[in-house]
C-alpha cells in the first residue's frame, strides 16, 4: 500500500511538474492534450487526479515527519485550482465562469478544512498567530498586513474608479424564444406541432425512429452508416433528400458555417461570435426542427426582442430559399451532426 | 365539574369539531356541485367582480343583441372541447388609470412585494402542521414515555410557532387582496369572476383551517392522554387535508394564469369549473408547492432553533435546541431530496405546454436566474452535508467518518460546479472571439440537462451517503453480516455513482426525447440508494454496539449558521422562482387570454430582481424574528430540577407550556 501511495505521489509531483511548465512555456502547451470530444470528462479525470495524489503527497510528507500545514495546503489548492482552470482549458474559460468556479473551490476548500475541530483549529492557528503577534515574526508579519490590506483595497477601488474603455459584457441570449408560429412564403407553421415534411420512411410517412438510424455515427469522425449514404445514386427518400439538402448547404451556408458544419468555414472569423457550431451538443441538438426552420427562415433580422443583442447577421433565407429547400437543410444538418432534433412524445 | 366529566364533555365537543370538519368540505362543495348543470345549461353567468362597465358593455350588448334562447358555443383552449359560453371575454385593457391606476410607484412592485411576503407566510404555516403531525404521532407510538413527552413538546413548540405567523398569514392575505383590487382591478376581477364558483370555497375553507388550528392549539393541553390525544392527533390531518386544499385552490389560480383552460380564446368561461382549475400545470404546481413547502418550513423551524441555541445561555437550553434544530433540519431536507425532481417534472410540462414558454425559462431571457437557481440549489445541500459533518463531531467514535471529507467535497463541488454552469454565458466581446465561438467545448457539454441533471443527483447520492454516514456514526453494526453488508454498501453506492455518470454521458447520444427519459433512471438510482440504504443501514445498526453518546448541544456554532444558511438559502430561492415563474407570462395576466398593457410590462433586469428578491428575503426574516420574539414572552421557566443526563438520548424540553 505504503509502495503504491510513492508510485502515486511521484506520479502527481510530475504531472503537476508538467503542468506549471506547460503554464509557463516552458513544455509546449499541447504537451497533454485536451482531446477534442472527450475534453469535459477528461478535465474531471484530471482535476480527479490532481486531487487523488495531491492527497498521496500529504500524506507521505506526514508520514516522513514534515507535514505540510492545512493553512497552506488549503491555499495551495485553491490556486491550483485558479492556475488550472485559467491556463489549462482550451479555448480560454471567460472571467464571469472562472469567477464562479473559484468561489465555489473556496467555499469547497473551506468546508474542507472546517470539517471537524481539529482541522479547523490548524487551519485557522496561522490565522490567529499573525492576530496574536505572539513572536517577532508575527508582528512584523501583522503590521505588513495592516500597511498591505488598505493599499491593496485602495487599489481595487482606485481601479474601479478608473474609466474602463473595454468593451462591455454581453449576456447573449443564444437561443431566445421563438414565437409559437411563423409565416414563410404565405404559409404559417405552428412551431410546436410542424413537422419536417421530407423526414420520412420508404412510404413516405413521417418517421422519426426510421430517419435517426440513418444519421451519422456521433464521435470524433462522424462516420456514416454502411447503407445510408445520401450520395449514392441509388438512395431514395430519406436519403435523397438529405443530399438535397447538403447540396443546398454547400451553394449557401458552408461560407459561414464550414463544411464540417462547426461554425468555421471560410467567412466565419469576419464575424464575432462566430456562426453556431452544430456539432457542439448545446445547438441544434437541444432544439426542435422547427426552431430551426424558423431561424433559418427569419435569419438574424427576425430575432425577438429577447434575442438582444441581435449579434446574428444571418440572412433571412426565405428571401433566397424556397419551404422545401429550407426543411431540406434543416434535415441535412441533423444527418450531419448526428444529432436527433428535440420532439415531445 | 369532576375531572372525569369535563373530559368527557370535551370528548363530545372534539368529537363534534371533528365529525363537522370532516363534513365542511362536501357541504361547501355542495353549491358548486349543484350549480354545475345550471352552468351547463347557460345560466349563472359569472359577472359578479368583473371588469370595468365599459368593458363588460361590448359584451353585454353582443349578448342583448342575440338574446333569445340562441346559446352561443366556444372551444375550450386547452382541453379543446365545446362548452356554452357563460362568461364575458377577458377585458382589454388599456394604459390608463382606469384600468391600472397609479400611485407614483411601481404597482407590480407592490404586488410582488404583498404577494411574496403571503407566500412566505402561507407556506410556512401550511408546512408546520404537518411537522407537528409528524412529530406528535411519533410521540404518541413512541413505547419510550420521556421520549413520548420530548416529542410531544416538540410539536407543541411547532405549532407555537405557526400561530402567531398564521395571523399575519391572514392579514398578509387581506393586504394582498386590496392590492390587487386597488392597483389592477380589470385583472382581479375578471381572474373572480372566472373562479366564482369555488370563490366561496376558498373563503370556508379559511374559516374552517383557522378554526381547526386554534382548537388544535389550545386543546394540546386538555387533550393529552387516551382517546383525546388520538382526536387531537386526528385534527392535524383534518387541518392538514384543510390546508391542502387551500393551497392547491390558491394554486389553480396561479396554473391558470400561465397555462389556462377552461375558457375560450377570448377568456370567456365555458362553464366547467373543473377545467379551470386543471390546467395543464396545475398538478406539478401542486407536488411542487407541498414539498416546497415542507423544505421551506423545515429551514425556518431549523433557524429559529439555532437562533436559541446560539442565544442560549445554559447547556440544557442549548442541548434542546441542538436537537429540535436537527429534527427541523432532517424534515425538510427529507422534502429537500425530492424537491428538484418535482421542479424537473413542472418544467418537463411547461415545455410541453408550450416551447416558447420552455425555452424562455431555461434557455432564453430567463436563463441566468435559473443559474442563480441551481446556485442556491447547491447552497442548501452543500449546508445540509456541512451540518452533517459537524453532527458527527458530537459523537464520539464518529472520527472515522471525518478524515473523508474532503473527498466527499470533491464530489460535492464537482457536482456542483457542473449543475451552475451556464449554457448562456456572460462574456466581452473579446472574451467571445477568444474563446472560438458561443459554444466551448467543456463548458458547452456541462451546460446542458444531460449533464446537469448528472451533477444533481450525484450531489443528492452523497448527501444520502453523508446522512448514512451521521446515522451510524456511533455505532457498530453487530449483525452476524456486517462485513458483507458494509461491502454491498459501498459496492451499491459505487454503481450508483457510476449509473449516474454513465447516464449523463449517455444522453448525448440519444434523441432528445429519450435523453429526458434518462432522468428517470437517473432519479430511480438516487432514491434507490435513499430508501434501500437508509432501511439497509437500519436493520444493519439493530441492536448495534454504541461507541459512545450523542452529547447534544456539543456541536460548533458554525452547523447553527449552516442552519440559518440554509433557511436563508430556501427563501431567496423561493422568491427566485416566483419571480421566475410569475416573469415567464412576459406580456400576459393570462397567458395568450388577457394581454398587460400597463406600463410595468416588461421584464426586469436581473440585477433588479436579484435586489427585490433580497429586500423581500430581508423583510420577511426580520418579521419572522419578531414572530420569534413573541413567541418567547409566553414562556414560563420550568421549575429547575435535578436531572440526570441519560447517554445518546434526547435531551430535556428547556421550556414549560
Amino acid at each position: 500500500m505504503k509502495g503504491l501511495l510513492w508510485i502515486a505521489g511521484l506520479a502527481g509531483a510530475v504531472a503537476v511538474v508538467v503542468l506549471v511548465l506547460m503554464i509557463f512555456g516552458l513544455l509546449p502547451a499541447n504537451t497533454v492534450k485536451l482531446v477534442e470530444g472527450y475534453m469535459p470528462m477528461q478535465m474531471l479525470f484530471e482535476l480527479a487526479f490532481f486531487v487523488g495524489v495531491f492527497s498521496a503527497i500529504s500524506f507521505l510528507l506526514n508520514k516522513s515527519g514534515f507535514p505540510l500545514p492545512r493553512f497552506w495546503q488549503g491555499i495551495a489548492f485553491i490556486a491550483f485550482i485558479l492556475m488550472y482552470l485559467k491556463y489549462r482549458v482550451y479555448p480560454p474559460i471567460p472571467f464571469s465562469v472562472r469567477a464562479m468556479y473559484g468561489t465555489v473551490t473556496i467555499v469547497g476548500v473551506f468546508m474542507w478544512m472546517s470539517g471537524n475541530e481539529e482541522d479547523w483549529r490548524k487551519f485557522k492557528q496561522p490565522i490567529l498567530n499573525v492576530l496574536d503577534a505572539g513572536t517577532r515574526f508575527h508582528k512584523t508579519l501583522r503590521t505588513g498586513y495592516l500597511i498591505g490590506i488598505p493599499i491593496l483595497l485602495w487599489g481595487f477601488s482606485y481601479n474601479s474608479f478608473l474609466p474602463n474603455l473595454d468593451e462591455p459584457i454581453e449576456l447573449r441570449t443564444v437561443h431566445p424564444a421563438p414565437p409559437a408560429s411563423t409565416k414563410v412564403h404565405g404559409k404559417t407553421f405552428v412551431l410546436q406541432t410542424s413537422q419536417n415534411p421530407y423526414r420520412v420512411n420508404p412510404e413516405g410517412k413521417y418517421d422519426q425512429e426510421y430517419t435517426n438510424a440513418q444519421i451519422v455515427e456521433q464521435g470524433m469522425g462522424r462516420l456514416m452508416k454502411p447503407n445510408a449514404n445520401p450520395w449514392d445514386p441509388k438512395a431514395e427518400g430519406y436519403l435523397k433528400y438529405v443530399r438535397e439538402g447538403g447540396e443546398i448547404f454547400f451553394q449557401n451556408c458552408h461560407f459561414c458555417h464550414g463544411d464540417n458544419l462547426n461554425g468555421r468555414g471560410l467567412h466565419a472569423f469576419a464575424f464575432n461570435p462566430i456562426p453556431a457550431n452544430f456539432t457542439d451538443p448545446g445547438t441544434i441538438a437541444q432544439l426542435q426542427e422547427t426552431f430551426i426552420f424558423w431561424r433559418v427562415s427569419k435569419g438574424g433580422i427576425g430575432l425577438p426582442r429577447e434575442g438582444f443583442p441581435w449579434a446574428s447577421v444571418m440572412p433571412p433565407w426565405e428571401q433566397h430559399l424556397t419551404t422545401d429547400e429550407i426543411w431540406k437543410v434543416v434535415l441535412f444538418e441533423y444527418w450531419h451532426t448526428g444529432y436527433y432534433p428535440r420532439t415531445w412524445d | 365539574m369532576g375531572g372525569l366529566t369535563r373530559k368527557k364533555l370535551w370528548s363530545i365537543v372534539a368529537l363534534g369539531a371533528m365529525i363537522g370538519l370532516l363534513l365542511l368540505p362536501t357541504i361547501m362543495l355542495l353549491p358548486t356541485i349543484m350549480s354545475l348543470p345550471a352552468l351547463a345549461g347557460g345560466g349563472g353567468a359569472p359577472a359578479a367582480g368583473g371588469p370595468p362597465p365599459d368593458v363588460a358593455k361590448p359584451a353585454d350588448a353582443a349578448a342583448g343583441k342575440d338574446a333569445g334562447p340562441k346559446v352561443e358555443k366556444g372551444r375550450d383552449v386547452y382541453y379543446k372541447t365545446e362548452g356554452i359560453v357563460t362568461g364575458a371575454p377577458a377585458p382589454k385593457t388599456a394604459d390608463n388609470s382606469q384600468f391600472y391606476p397609479r400611485y407614483n410607484f411601481e404597482s407590480r412592485v407592490l404586488l410582488w412585494f404583498a404577494n411574496q411576503q403571503h407566500l412566505y407566510y402561507g407556506s410556512f404555516v401550511l408546512a408546520v402542521p404537518i411537522f407537528c403531525m409528524i412529530i406528535e404521532f411519533m410521540g404518541i407510538v413512541s413505547k419510550d414515555r420521556a421520549m413520548a413527552k420530548k416529542y410531544d413538546q416538540l410539536a407543541y413548540d411547532f405549532i407555537k410557532i405557526s400561530l402567531t405567523a398564521y395571523s399575519l398569514t391572514a392579514i398578509l392575505g387581506g393586504i394582498l387582496i386590496f392590492t390587487f383590487l386597488t392597483l389592477y382591478p380589470a385583472f382581479f376581477g375578471y381572474l373572480s369572476s372566472i373562479f366564482r364558483p369555488v370563490m366561496h370555497v376558498y373563503a370556508l375553507m379559511f374559516v374552517a383551517e383557522s378554526g381547526t388550528i386554534y382548537i388544535y392549539y389550545y386543546g394540546w393541553d386538555k387533550m393529552k392522554e387516551g382517546l383525546l390525544k388520538w382526536i387531537h392527533v386526528s385534527m392535524s390531518v383534518v387541518l392538514n387535508v384543510i390546508g391542502t386544499v387551500l393551497m392547491m385552490l390558491a394554486n389553480s389560480w396561479i396554473g391558470f394564469m400561465m397555462s389556462p383552460a377552461g375558457v375560450d380564446e377570448q377568456g370567456r368561461y365555458l362553464g366547467n369549473i373543473w377545467h379551470v382549475i386543471h390546467t395543464a400545470l396545475w398538478n406539478p404546481l401542486n407536488v411542487h408547492r407541498i414539498l416546497g413547502n415542507m423544505a421551506f418550513g423545515g429551514g425556518v423551524v431549523a433557524a429559529y432553533a439555532a437562533y436559541r441555541f446560539l442565544a442560549s445561555k445554559t447547556d440544557e437550553e442549548r442541548a434542546h435546541y441542538d436537537w429540535m434544530g436537527y429534527i427541523a433540519m432532517a424534515i425538510g431536507v427529507a422534502f429537500l431530496i425530492p424537491l428538484p425532481f418535482a421542479g424537473y417534472w413542472l418544467m418537463r410540462e411547461v415545455y410541453a405546454y408550450r416551447q416558447q414558454m420552455g425555452i424562455t425559462l431555461m434557455g432564453g431571457l430567463l436563463a441566468w436566474l435559473f443559474i442563480i437557481q441551481a446556485t442556491m440549489i447547491g447552497i442548501l445541500f452543500l449546508s445540509s452535508n456541512y451540518y452533517l459533518w459537524q453532527a458527527l463531531g458530537r459523537m464520539r467514535g464518529a472520527e472515522k467518518y471525518q478524515r473523508y471529507i474532503k473527498y466527499m467535497v470533491f464530489v460535492l463541488v464537482v457536482g456542483f460546479l457542473i449543475f451552475i454552469t451556464p449554457h448562456t454565458i456572460v462574456m466581452t466581446p473579446a472574451e467571445l472571439k477568444a474563446m472560438g465561438g458561443q459554444q466551448h467545448p467543456v463548458l458547452g457539454n456541462y451546460g446542458v440537462m444531460s449533464a446537469k441533471n448528472g451533477g444533481i443527483n450525484v450531489i443528492i447520492t452523497t448527501t444520502v451517503l453523508t446522512f448514512i454516514w451521521y446515522m451510524r456514526g456511533n455505532k457498530l453494526s453487530t449483525v452476524s453480516w456486517a462485513k458483507f453488508g458494509n461491502i454491498f454498501m459501498g459496492v451499491f453506492f459505487a454503481c450508483a455513482y457510476v449509473n449516474i455518470i454513465w447516464l449523463a454521458i449517455y444522453g448525448y447520444y440519444i434523441p432528445a426525447n429519450v435523453r429526458v427519459g434518462l432522468s428517470v433512471p437517473q432519479v430511480a438510482t438516487t432514491l434507490s440508494c435513499l430508501f434501500f440504504m437508509t432501511a439497509l443501514n437500519g436493520v444493519m445498526m439493530r441492536g448495534a454496539k454504541q461507541m459512545g453518546p450523542i452529547e447534544w448541544g456539543k456541536i460548533s456554532v458554525r452547523s447553527q449558521y449552516a442552519l440559518i444558511m440554509l433557511a436563508t438559502a430556501f427563501t431567496w430561492m423561493m422568491g427566485l422562482m416566483g419571480y421566475i415563474r410569475s416573469s415567464v407570462r412576459l406580456f400576459w395576466h393570462v397567458n395568450e387570454i388577457m394581454r398587460d398593457n400597463s406600463p410595468w410590462a416588461y421584464t426586469h433586469t436581473t440585477g433588479f430582481a436579484a435586489n427585490m428578491i433580497s429586500f423581500n428575503v430581508l423583510f420577511f426574516w426580520v418579521t419572522i424574528l419578531f414572530v420569534f420574539w413573541l413567541g418567547t414572552l409566553g414562556v414560563k421557566k420550568a421549575p429547575v430540577e435535578a436531572k440526570v443526563p441519560i447517554p445518546g438520548r434526547a435531551p430535556e424540553p428547556a421550556v414549560g407550556h
